[in-house]
Order: C-alpha cells, then structure tokens, then sequence
C-alpha cells in the first residue's frame, strides 16, 4: 500500500477542515478536506508545543497542543502510542517541536467536525527548522490556492486537467473535492494567513518569550476521538460552564446594574487583551477563553468585544486577532 | 423532430434495452414516450436516458449518430462511449480467470496521429497487428498514473482503410526521455549516449553481440540495449528512430534492432555540460513509478527500522540476523552501517536507503568512529542528525507494489535561505492577486 503523503498546513487552515472522506476498512484509509484541497490523512507539523496534559487517570492519554503563527493543533495521544505518549510526557514546554501524525476527527453531531492529530513520531527541534518549516509551509499553501484558482477558471473542475497543470493527483482530487462541498471558500483569508506566518519570519519575532503567554492558557476543548475519553473531558467542560450559568442567573437579577456591569466586562475583556496581545495581536479563541477563566460567559464576551470595537478601542488587523488601539 | 431521426432513437433505445431489460416494452411505447419527452422540450440524449434507465437498462448513452472521434492524446479517465480510429500496434491475448472460470483477454497498444495508449479486450478482439479499426463505446480508466482503454461489453471494433489515418499516425513518435513509458509503441527521440558496454548472448545457439548503455537528453535518462550493431560509441548523439519502450520498476529502457534507423548529429547538439541531473518533484516520481539517475528533495520525517547497525553474511552479503544466515547457516556477521529513511516533500513520500558511505558522509564519522555505540545511541545520532531536516538525494528510484523506493548514490543536507525564500512568497503572492 501507498505510503501517505505527510501534508504541510497551518493549524489555521487545518482546524478550518469541516469535510471529510471516510475509508470503509483497514485498507481504504480516511482523509479529511480542508477548504483548500489538501486531502490529508497524514501530516507534518513543527510548531511551539505550549502544554501536556494528562487526560486520564492511569496517565496514558495526553493531549497536547502546538501553537504555529496562525493557530493551534491540538494532539492526542494514547497508550497505543507508546512512544509518542511518553516522548510528549518527557518534554519540557514551551519548545519546538516536529511532529508527524495522522489526522483523527471527532463528530460529535452530524456537520460537526473537529480535528485533532495522533502523533507517530515527535521531536525536539531548533528554531532554525522550523523557519524552514514555516518556509515551507508557506509555498504549499500558496500552490493550493493556486491550484483552487486555476481549477475555478475550468468550467467542468476537472481533476485530470488539474493534473495536467503538474498539480499531483491527491492534490487535484482533493481541490476538485473541496470546491464540491465547501461554499465559498475563502482565498483571502488564507492569503493573510501565508502573510502573518512569513511576518513572524522577517521581524524574526520566533523567540520562546512570545508563545510563553499562551503556555498558559487553556485552548479551548473540542477534539476527542473516543468514548471514553470524550467522557473524560466532559467532566473537564462542566466546570467552567457552571460558572458561566452563574454569572446569567446573578445578571437576569438585577437588571438595573446591568449596564455598569457591562462596562465593567469591557474592562475585564480590553485588560485582558493588553496582557496577552504581544505585537501581533491576541487570537479571538484565545481571548475568549481567558475571559471564560476569569467568570464571563462567551456571549457577553462576544458583546464586549462589538462594543470595544465600536468605540475604537480595538480592532481587528487580521480575521480572528484582535489588537488594542 | 423527423420521422427518421425518431426511429433512430428509438433504436437506440432498443439496443441500450436488449442486454439487460426484465420486462418487454413495444417499440410502439417508447416512440409515445419519447415523443411526449420531446414535446416538452426535454433534449434527447436526456429524454433517452430517462427512458432505458425507466425500463431497466444501463443508463448510459449510446448514440448511433456517429459523434465525432477522439484523438488518443485527449482521452482522460473515467469517459465513457469513447469513439476512436487508430491502428493496431501490438495485440497479445492472456488467459484470465474470472470467477473461476477461464477466459481470454486481448491486451495491445493501438495508435494514431496524436498517440498510443494501451488497451484491453475484455472479449474476443478479432484483429491483427498493422489493422486500422474503428472503435465505438470504449471507456476509459486510470492505471498506474496513465490513462488506459478498455474494450468492454458494448463496444464495437470494425475493420476499415488504412488510408483512413493520416500518414504520420504510422511513424514513430517524436519523444523526450522523461516522458518514456511501457506501451507507447515506436518512438523517435534524440539523445546522448553516457555509457556503452558490449555483451554476447546465446541467441536460439547463435552467439550475438548485444549493446546496452544509458542514454540522455536534457529532461532526463534511460537504459538501452541494441540487438545490432550501430558503431556507437560513448559521447554519441543520435537520432533513433523506431526503438520501443520497455520498463523494469518504472525505470524506461529503449530497446531497438537493425529495422531501426540510428543516425549520429552533431556532438555539438546535446552538449555533455547541458545534462545536469533532473530534479523531481516526489509526486511526479511516484506517478511515473521510477526513474534513473534523478534528484530529489524532501524533509526525512521517518527513520525506519534496520537502520543503523546491521550484520552481513560474510558470504553473500545479505542482511542476517543473530548470526545465521538464511543461505549459510551458521556464520560470523560483519558488521555494517546504513540508514533508511522515508523522505517527504509534501506532494509525495519514497523510500531511501543510505549504505555505509553515505551514511558515513552524512554523520561525519566512520564505522570504526562510532562501533562501540549501542544501537539506541547511534539511532538516537541519525534521528538528532536527520529528523525533520531537508536532505537532497540523487540516485535511482525503483517502483513496485509497495511504493518507490530511491537507492541512494548522494546524499546532502539542503541550506535554505529563509530569509530569501520568505521575500520570493511575498513576491508570488502579489502576482497571485
């Protein structure tokens, strides 16, 4: 059988990926989509690994996330990754770290999907690498939007004349693919994702202190790719939630306060900004679960983000990332 | 619509039915059908398919009103009703069994003006090598990265003219190095020769000098042999016309004998300086399978195992373990070194193996250097050394069932400049837009 090409994707384009191609057996094996065609069950990551975290209680399920300029993957590994498993225990965070994994997906409904990686192999590197890998990156995102742009020129998206272009197979089938089941893809978006990750190259801003801020922060829980795990970090989710239940009852009651409260959920929100944004600005994710910690529910957040923004106090640089004026 | 055009149709219809319909239909109602499609302004072909797929028959279209031929060259995969007019290269018949029964396939190569493909009969194909014919309702599949014709149920070969094709469908194709595959017919093609070695071999108890070598031109090289003897010597450039493609592990090999014409150019037309070894990307390698004497780059992202220290047999060589020896029992292992590494490039991955030497050059230190490590250490050395790293291999690259694999003739760590590369994207970028 055809070894899987191990793809290079940012977590902002991976984590995008809401379509996937289920194998039926062993030996016809599953891929997911990502809006830009890549058709991957197999990838290649080096990113910042911010934070291991032992999921269940004999210690042989982690989840781990690793931070790259535009986003975050998150990583599970079991005891049926052995190495892996105690490879990620033994590191000390932040570092860098590559990765070769394969894609896993968690569907909790039907149209939902989130996406995780299972690491096979994972090691220490140098920041050196990963500026290639950066590098890399940059250029294989760029030959699918290329590809995405050429396959939209042909009024039958034809795989075969993708091909014919030097685009490999997997790629014109995966582009072919994507632009059957994702409504308009979004090229811009991922045109400033190749722009962000080269930015963190030339102001060469890859030192450790900058991704130090996110270690500490919890990425939200979305991916889990068993039962009883999935168990596991419901336990996990119901913590936080309660809080938030709290703070909408106490607030229903007394409506009269509620706009001074409002201003000082503002408050909350734009300091936290100022303490995680750094010079690129704070991923809206990120903030939103840092608020979360600090007692505020997501929809209140979501208002006070509006409404710093309406007021010029905050804006948005880049989709998703939010900097203070 | 004409009274005839409907009775064609209707015929058509008849015949899509014939194979595999389960219940009669007159062809009385399916005119009333078909006319009332018509009257609402459904167009035919759509009308027709309606119809055979409402009364139980293969939905595909079959038009009798001859459309209009493909050339070879334009065939994709997966198109159906293929109508097309070549002339037999080659033809073989094969035993197959099919569900445990026996039959025979016809497999060949069939040309014309713009290509060759290479083709399956899945029945009885009742003609000769040299024969033009006629094809209708062939179909087309994908096999090993080509496009391949088939010759299926519902097809129909009839016999006609030869001066039907053009003249040149009947000539050799003119061809670069890089685009030989197995099952093109008689090709043309101008080339360098780096290597020529004279052989004799035992033809039918007459001994027969045979000459085998690689030749190149600048998009890439393959192994030759000649069963005739041309004068040629190392540093030729010629023009061989009428040579045909072979492949061992997808890597091509001309062969030709004295009905070829082989005429000597000007040194000066293929200089040795212009055959710089070509670069490929893993994507392309692995469609084409294999590949002599090219480069490659791509990130090591596995180590596999027999990496690292291994034992030989004294004897053969072979790769041993716990010191026997699967050919001479019982033997004392020599100790050697060399490292397999999967090598990715984001469009494909391949295989690679390093021997002793490179391995060597690769870790700056011989075997003697490091043969008192233990095998986690120097696994632990290679994986430090090569993991995540890019690495440039130049070698030649076998295909098989279980990928391609590149033996390993050179090996480099690639510098990148990032800085520089990183200004190249912007550039890209804004022509992108």
């Amino acid at each position: 059988m055809k070894r899987e090409t191990a793809w290079r994707l940012f977590a902002g384009e991976y984590n995008d990926s809401t379509v996937e191609i289920k194998g039926d057996g062993e030996m016809t094996p599953s891929y997911i989509v990502t809006p830009l065609g890549a058709k991957v069950n197999r990838v290649f990551i080096i990113g910042v690994l911010t934070d291991v975290e032992n999921i269940s209680e004999g210690g042989d399920l982690v989840r781990a996330h690793v931070s790259d300029p535009t986003g975050v993957f998150t990583l599970y590994s079991g005891s049926y990754q052995k190495q892996t498993t105690e490879a990620l225990s033994k590191i000390e965070v932040p570092t860098f770290v590559a990765i070769v994994g394969k894609v896993r997906t968690y569907s909790p409904e039907e149209g939902t999907i989130y996406v995780s990686v299972r690491p096979e192999k994972i090691m220490e590197v140098n920041a050196d690498i990963r500026d290639k890998w950066i590098i890399e990156t940059c250029k294989n995102t760029k030959d699918r939007i290329e590809a995405i742009l050429e396959a939209m020129k042909m009024d039958e998206k034809n795989e075969f004349e993708l091909r014919k272009l030097g685009f490999s197979k997997e790629l014109s089938e995966g582009i072919v693919f994507a632009l059957k089941n994702y409504n308009n893809i979004d090229l811009n978006k991922y045109v400033k994702i190749i722009q962000e990750a080269l930015q963190y190259l030339t102001s060469s801003k890859e030192t450790l202190p900058v991704f130090k801020k996110e270690e500490e922060e919890k990425v939200p829980i979305k991916i889990e790719d068993t039962i009883d795990e999935k168990l596991l970090i419901e336990k996990f989710e119901d913590l936080p939630e309660e809080k938030e239940q709290d703070f909408d009852i106490k607030s229903e009651e007394k409506n009269e306060e509620s706009e001074s409260k409002f201003e000082e959920i503002e408050d909350i929100v734009l300091e936290i900004i100022k303490k995680i944004e750094g010079d690129d600005g704070a991923p809206w994710d990120v903030i939103t679960e840092n608020c979360e910690k600090e007692g505020l529910n997501k929809d209140s957040v979501e208002e006070a983000l509006t409404s710093l923004m309406d007021k010029g106090l905050i804006y948005e640089p880049v989709l998703g990332t939010i900097k203070t004026t | 619509m004409s009274e005839m055009n409907l009775k064609t149709h209707v015929d058509d219809i008849i015949n899509a039915l014939k194979d595999d319909s389960k219940g009669e239909v007159s062809r009385e109602e399916l005119e009333k059908e078909l006319e009332k499609f018509i009257e609402y302004g459904v167009p035919i072909e759509q009308a027709k398919q309606t119809l055979i797929k409402k009364f139980g028959g293969l939905a595909v279209l079959t038009s009798s009103t001859p459309s209009e031929r493909t050339l070879i060259s334009e065939l994709k995969p997966n198109q159906s009703s293929v109508k097309l007019l070549g002339h037999v290269i080659a033809i073989n018949p094969k035993e197959v069994t099919v569900k445990g029964e026996n039959r025979t396939i016809y497999y060949g190569i069939l040309g014309d003006e713009s290509g060759t493909i290479p083709f399956t009969s899945w029945g009885t194909l009742d003609v000769e090598k040299g024969d033009v014919i006629e094809i209708s309702n062939a179909y087309t599949r994908e096999w090993q990265g080509a496009v391949q014709l088939n010759l299926g149920d519902r097809v129909s070969v009839e016999k006609t003219e030869k001066d039907r094709l053009p003249k040149s469908a009947f000539e050799p194709k003119k061809v670069k190095l890089k685009d030989l595959r197995s099952g093109m017919g008689k090709v043309d093609l101008t080339a360098r020769v780096l290597e020529i070695s004279a052989r004799d071999t035992d033809v039918n108890g007459e001994t027969k000098k045979v000459f085998s070598g690689v030749i190149a031109d600048q998009t890439g090289k393959a192994q030759f042999t000649s069963w005739h003897d041309f004068m040629i010597k190392e540093g030729d450039v010629l023009r061989i016309n009428g040579g045909y493609i072979k492949a061992w592990k997808g890597i091509p090999q001309l062969t030709f004998d004295s009905t070829a014409i082989v005429k000597k150019l000007d040194k000066s037309k293929i200089k040795k300086d212009d055959l710089e070894v070509n670069q490929m990307l893993l994507h392309e390698l692995i469609e084409k399978r294999g590949a002599l004497d090219i480069q490659v780059e791509g990130t090591v992202i596995d180590i596999r195992p027999g990496s690292g220290f291994i034992h030989r047999c004294p004897e053969c060589k072979r790769v041993i373990q716990n010191d026997e020896c699967n050919l001479h029992g019982q033997v004392k292992g020599l100790l050697d070194l060399r490292i397999k590494l999967v090598v990715d490039d984001g469009t494909g991955a391949v295989g690679s193996i390093l021997n002793r030497d490179i391995t060597e050059k690769i870790l700056g230190k011989t075997l003697t250097d490091v043969k008192n490590m233990t095998q986690e250490d120097i696994l632990e050395k290679i994986n430090n050394k090569l993991f995540a790293k890019t690495i440039i291999l130049r070698g030649n690259a076998l295909g098989d069932d279980f990928g391609t694999t590149l033996i390993v003739r050179e090996a480099k760590l690639a510098e990148i400049n990032v800085v520089e590369e990183a200004e190249k994207i912007v550039n890209e970028l804004e022509e992108l837009l």
